[in-house]
């Protein structure tokens, strides 16, 4: 597909750069953040090629591949950058965009891990791992994932069955309720 | 009463699409002493210049106000002019009614009320002005060259072949610089020890030449045209008008591995030596620190063979005092290390490349030492840790440049073309190796530049890489190279021999002590600054002090030659008079007024400020009053507002003159 | 005696899947005598999941467990360089950014509170303690294990948030285990990613990127691992046997906490620093080098 003025979305590259406060149009494409990305094979974008496309306002081309859900979030690439270019947070604000829009992206597992992660936050305060890892399975259908190591972490008492909820549960789910209607009214991105 | 003459300019369309100029002539033709108002189109042209001059013979004008455009851009002209027309220069003045007024206004009434009034305050101020004579100075024709690099070696033997005296002046024990390192250049591949050393040879013959090697400079005091600079010419130990060069003392001294800093301390040299064979002076220096006679007391091993009886343990720094006309800097260069930096240092190293302590990892200088015939190794490429020729040899350009984060934005302009002189010189030397070049673009614009590039690609099959690297690390006796290349959006990971970083020019050491003993400006990363960027690039704002080569921004070697040949053209220039004429816009003091706080002495940023004595006709001392000496004045007028008595005044910038524009307004 | 007192933050792994560097961690600092009271009721940092998706979730979520922490004296111990990277990471933002710090502050209803240091066990024991102190609190040198110090990503990075050690060549972990009389080798995967969370979403590629971990450590001559991150240890110790399965190979490389190391010179015994939970059992190579 050919990269037209109508497909290039400037507002799209403020919004990231607002989001993840640090330059998107600094980067002069050396490449170095690809060349030390531990991810980067994973990717159908390569890192520096996801800021080019960024550059070039193609959010859809971003925002439908999985290359932003496959980051490590390592930080090599912005500790590395020639030109304090902090891609790590640009990564974060993709994500979050991609998350808003309903994900239309082909990566869903680690979208699901990431959602399941969050609401478990939201209705124990504390990570539940058991279930965290037993509800992923069961929801990504894959029911023989990590079989052979359940036993064997339940036996080193590494998976605990029972997990008790926090004390101060309201005041955590006030913390998602305020930042939900912060949002609902504009106050923040 | 005066009779003022103005003269208002269109500028093309400049100044008249905003600003309505026939009503600014007849409302400033109104105003009270002035005589003659008229506009033009182009008043610095030829036909405008001779309006005025015309006008101010037949309406017989006493002051002169142009109203055009900022003073930095025609003031001259116009003086000249005005001069021409038998006027003093300095009854004219120039209203900016151009960067001031029509450049940053859109609306024609307002900045045609603003003109009127810019025109009008310059009418009140130019009533004010007195005539002002011409300074004159004396010139003294002799220069000093800071540097004996390829720079401050052309600059010298142009001053020099006409008929100047040069003082020439390098801190290493031999002239040559950086150029005498490398091994061939680009784009011709001509070897640079083949086209320098003849020079070097020059200098050293030449009559009008003063050679201080081993030298720095110590102070400079004076202005234009009269320069007193004192020269601190360390203790060589062996006395060059005895020593033959005979080279005995070197061979015999039992001090045989000190790294040699002329070979990137690849090479080992004793400690009595000169840097390289073809060394200009051919006088050996002795290394103290290192110097068993000089740590110990006992040895005495060079001085007991050597013939001619130079060597002289007992020789001391010297100081010498060298009156100059004018300077020309040429200090040259430094390579970025990767090495750690202190904490807090603008600069930073590269951690991911090991920080310099990967033995085969170095950068380009070291390689021109390694494909050097007169080189550590013959002109062979040998890996430094264990002698091994490296089949797999990759260059990685924009080390330190182009990386804010490393400290450095500017692109260092030479290395693209010297890695391609690298992969060509592997190549050549090597048979069965491969080079690979890991670079973001490369820029080659220069004559036959692209050319040399493209044949290192196709003709000397070069693998170019369009990507950085991530990573460097030792692997065995490899280092793997982790890089990518953006055009496939793959990564690379190549495992090679040897690593040449190309690492940013930077400038000397000590660059910014050696600005601020000269009173000339550099910029953050200590590069020193040119008057205008595209209309002075070889002089300083300092007058008489002039900039030739890489201390004035990276360059490589034909742009340096034609810089330090324009330097010595603006010293001849200089020179071509026996007087100096100045701007008489000086400060001057009202003894009667100054009661000797020298508060101005204290301030003077040029040192023009002296203390007189006042004596009555018996010779008893009255009082000590400021003087400011013409010469060295620099017309900033510090002073003016400093002096809590209101007595001294910056000539064509009174009070009085302020005075009246304010009040006009 | 020590008069060092700290908060401590141990963070959800620490309570489930890393209960052994929970556990070697509060023996480790009774036997120093530094005290550790945990912060009543922390919760979830948000860890990758919140700052990978909400950036705003995740500030608020940390500068809340800060606030927390403000109720016990003492500055913030924290075990995890997860929640260690998260916590700094939100100090660090919240100071350079207004407009985020005010919607924090909004979210968490409550101003945020930035003057507490945030220190990782490593800081903790490298420079509050000291090398010195350390060294002279060992009661048994850890002679005969070669440990590759594993730093991973979060310890270090970015170099402006946790202002822990030289970005890219760090040695304070080397420096703490030289203390206690072990020796360390130089290799090349320190810093490289472990894969990190994908754990649970993409194993895949975890299996990859830890088996070149592995690979270098012992190709160095490591005849163990340390770390100072339970998701790093989860990856390397809990997933070595399949890693080995995948890539027909054998490690066998016991990868322990720093906690468990440092314990283990000072004296305390096998079950007071759960070593019997870790999944590559140390116990032989701890018979034959007579540390046990």
């Amino acid at each position: 597909m050919v990269i037209s003025q109508e497909t290039m979305d400037v507002n799209f590259v403020r919004k990231v750069e607002a989001l993840s406060g640090t330059s998107v149009r600094r980067c002069f494409q050396c490449g170095k953040c690809s060349a030390g990305c531990p991810m980067a094979t994973f990717m159908e974008h390569p890192p520096n090629r996801v800021v080019r496309l960024l550059q070039l306002g193609q959010w859809q081309r971003i925002l439908s591949g999985r290359s932003i859900w496959y980051c490590a979030s390592c930080e090599t690439c912005s500790t590395r950058c020639p030109n304090k270019v902090h891609l790590a947070s640009i990564m974060d604000a993709l994500r979050k965009l991609s998350w808003d829009a309903e994900g239309p992206s082909k990566e869903s597992y680690v979208q699901l891990a990431n959602k399941l992660f969050l609401q478990n936050i939201r209705t124990y305060g504390r990570q539940y791992e058991m279930r965290l890892a037993a509800v992923f399975n069961v929801k990504s259908g894959q029911f023989l994932k990590d079989l052979m190591l359940g036993p064997k972490l339940m036996a080193k008492g590494k998976l605990k069955m029972f997990h008790s909820k926090n004390k101060n549960m309201s005041e955590i789910e006030k913390i998602f309720t305020r930042i939900e209607e912060m949002r609902k009214k504009g106050e923040a991105l | 009463m005066s009779r003022i003459g103005v003269f208002i300019c269109h500028c093309g369309e400049n100044i008249s699409r905003t600003v309505d100029v026939e009503r600014v002539a007849t409302e400033v033709g109104k105003m009270p002493g002035v005589a003659f108002a008229t506009d033009y189109k182009y008043m610095c042209s030829d036909p405008g210049q001779n309006l005025l001059k015309k006008a101010i013979q037949e309406q017989k004008l006493s002051h002169i106000v142009v109203a055009a455009c900022s003073p930095r851009m025609h003031e001259k002209t116009f003086r000249k002019a005005v001069e021409a027309a038998g006027l003093n220069p300095f009854l004219c003045e120039m209203a900016n009614i151009r960067e001031h007024c029509s450049w940053v206004h859109e609306d024609k009434e307002e900045a045609t009320v603003k003109a009127i009034e810019i025109v009008g305050m310059m009418v009140e101020r130019v009533k004010k002005n007195r005539v002002l004579p011409t300074i004159t100075v004396p010139v003294t024709k002799r220069s000093l060259v800071i540097g004996g690099g390829i720079a401050g070696i052309q600059a010298a033997l142009d001053i020099a072949d006409c008929g100047h005296e040069v003082i020439l002046v390098e801190r290493e024990p031999s002239i040559g610089g950086h150029m005498a390192q490398l091994s061939e250049t680009f784009p011709t591949l001509d070897c640079s020890q083949c086209i320098m050393t003849p020079k070097m040879v020059d200098v050293a013959n030449h009559p009008k030449i003063k050679l201080y090697t081993y030298s720095e400079i110590e102070l400079v005091e004076g202005y234009i045209g009269n320069f007193q600079v004192t020269i601190k010419k360390k203790a060589r130990s062996v006395d060059e008008n005895k020593c033959t060069g005979c080279g005995v003392c070197m061979a015999k001294c039992p001090i045989k591995k000190i790294p040699n800093k002329f070979d990137q301390n690849l090479g080992m040299r004793p400690a009595i030596y000169v840097p390289f064979p073809q060394a200009v002076p051919n006088t050996p220096v002795i290394d103290r620190e290192n110097c068993t006679m000089f740590k110990t007391g006992k040895c005495g091993l060079c001085q007991k063979v050597c013939g001619p009886g130079a060597v002289d343990y007992e020789q001391e720094d010297q100081l010498i005092v060298e009156p100059v006309g004018a300077i020309v800097v040429a200090t040259g260069f430094d390579l970025y290390s990767i090495d750690e930096k202190p904490k807090g240092s603008m600069i930073k190293g590269y951690g991911e490349f090991g920080h310099g302590k990967i033995p085969d990892v170095i950068d380009g200088m070291t390689f021109e030492r390694l494909a050097s015939a007169s080189g550590p190794t013959g002109g062979k490429i040998l890996r430094p840790s264990d002698g091994k020729e490296p089949k797999q040899i990759v260059f990685i350009q924009c080390i330190g440049s182009r990386a804010r984060e490393k400290g450095i934005s500017y692109c260092s302009k030479i290395c693209c073309m010297y890695t391609a002189k690298h992969t060509m010189l592997y190549h050549h030397k090597v048979h069965d190796g491969q080079a690979y070049v890991f670079f973001m673009d490369a820029r080659t614009p220069g004559k036959s530049y692209d050319e040399f590039w493209r044949r290192s690609i196709e003709e000397e099959e070069a693998v170019y890489i369009r990507g950085m690297v991530s990573r460097l690390y030792q692997k065995g006796d490899k280092i793997v190279v982790m890089g990518s290349d953006i055009a496939v959006g793959v990564q690379v990971e190549i495992e090679a021999d040897m690593v040449v970083l190309a690492t940013a020019v930077m400038p000397q050491k000590g660059a910014d002590t050696l600005a601020q003993k000269l009173g000339i400006s550099y910029d953050k990363y200590n590069f020193y600054s040119e008057a205008h960027a595209k209309l002075r690039p070889v002089e300083c704002a300092t007058a008489g002090i002039y900039l030739a080569g890489a201390c004035q921004g990276p360059k490589d070697i034909p742009e340096t030659v034609s810089q330090a040949s324009a330097a010595a053209a603006k010293v001849m220039t200089l020179f071509a008079k026996d007087q100096l004429e100045r701007e008489p816009i000086v400060a001057k003091v009202r003894e009667a007024g100054c009661v000797g706080c020298f508060y101005c002495k204290k301030v003077c940023p040029y040192g023009a400020v002296e203390e007189k004595e006042i004596r009555d006709r018996q010779g008893n001392l009255i009082k000590v009053v400021a003087y400011v000496n013409p010469g060295v004045c620099g017309g900033c007028g510090t002073c003016q507002a400093t002096c809590p008595s209101k007595s001294v005044e910056l000539d064509g910038y009174t009070d009085e003159q302020i005075v009246a524009m304010i009040e006009a307004l | 005696m020590s008069d060092l007192k700290y908060a401590y933050y141990p963070g959800c792994s620490l309570h489930a899947s890393a209960g052994e560097y929970d556990l070697s961690t509060r023996e480790l600092f009774k036997k120093l005598k530094i005290g550790l009271t945990e912060v009543p009721d922390w919760f979830c940092c948000g860890a990758t999941p919140a700052h990978n998706v909400d950036e705003l979730l995740s500030l608020s979520l940390c500068a809340k467990n800060l606030e927390l922490a403000e109720k016990v004296e003492g500055d913030l111990a924290v075990a995890c360089a997860a929640c260690f990277s998260r916590l700094k990471f939100t100090q660090h933002t919240l100071e350079e950014n207004d407009t985020k710090r005010k919607q924090v502050e909004k979210a968490i209803d409550a101003p945020v509170k930035l003057e507490g240091h945030v220190k990782h066990l490593l800081e903790i024991l490298a420079k509050d303690l000291g090398l010195e102190r350390l060294a002279a609190s060992v009661d048994k040198p850890l002679a005969g294990l070669k440990v590759a110090c594993y730093y991973g990503c979060l310890l270090t990075r970015p170099p402006e948030v946790p202002n822990l050690d030289c970005v890219e060549a760090p040695t304070i972990m080397e420096d703490v285990l030289k203390a206690v009389g072990a020796e360390t080798v130089a290799w090349t995967h320190r810093m490289e990613c472990c894969g990190a969370n994908f754990t649970l979403s993409r194993p895949g590629v975890v299996v990859q990127l830890s088996n070149a971990i592995l690979e270098s450590a012992k190709a160095a001559g490591a005849n163990c691992i340390m770390v100072a991150c339970p998701l790093c240890h989860g990856n390397l110790d809990i997933r070595q046997k399949e890693i080995e399965g995948v890539y027909q190979t054998a490690y066998g490389l016991p990868v322990f906490y720093i906690t468990q190391l440092v314990g283990l010179a000072t004296g305390l015994s096998a079950g007071k620093l759960g070593l019997d939970a870790l999944i590559v059992s140390p116990m032989p190579l701890l018979k034959e080098k007579g540390l046990l």
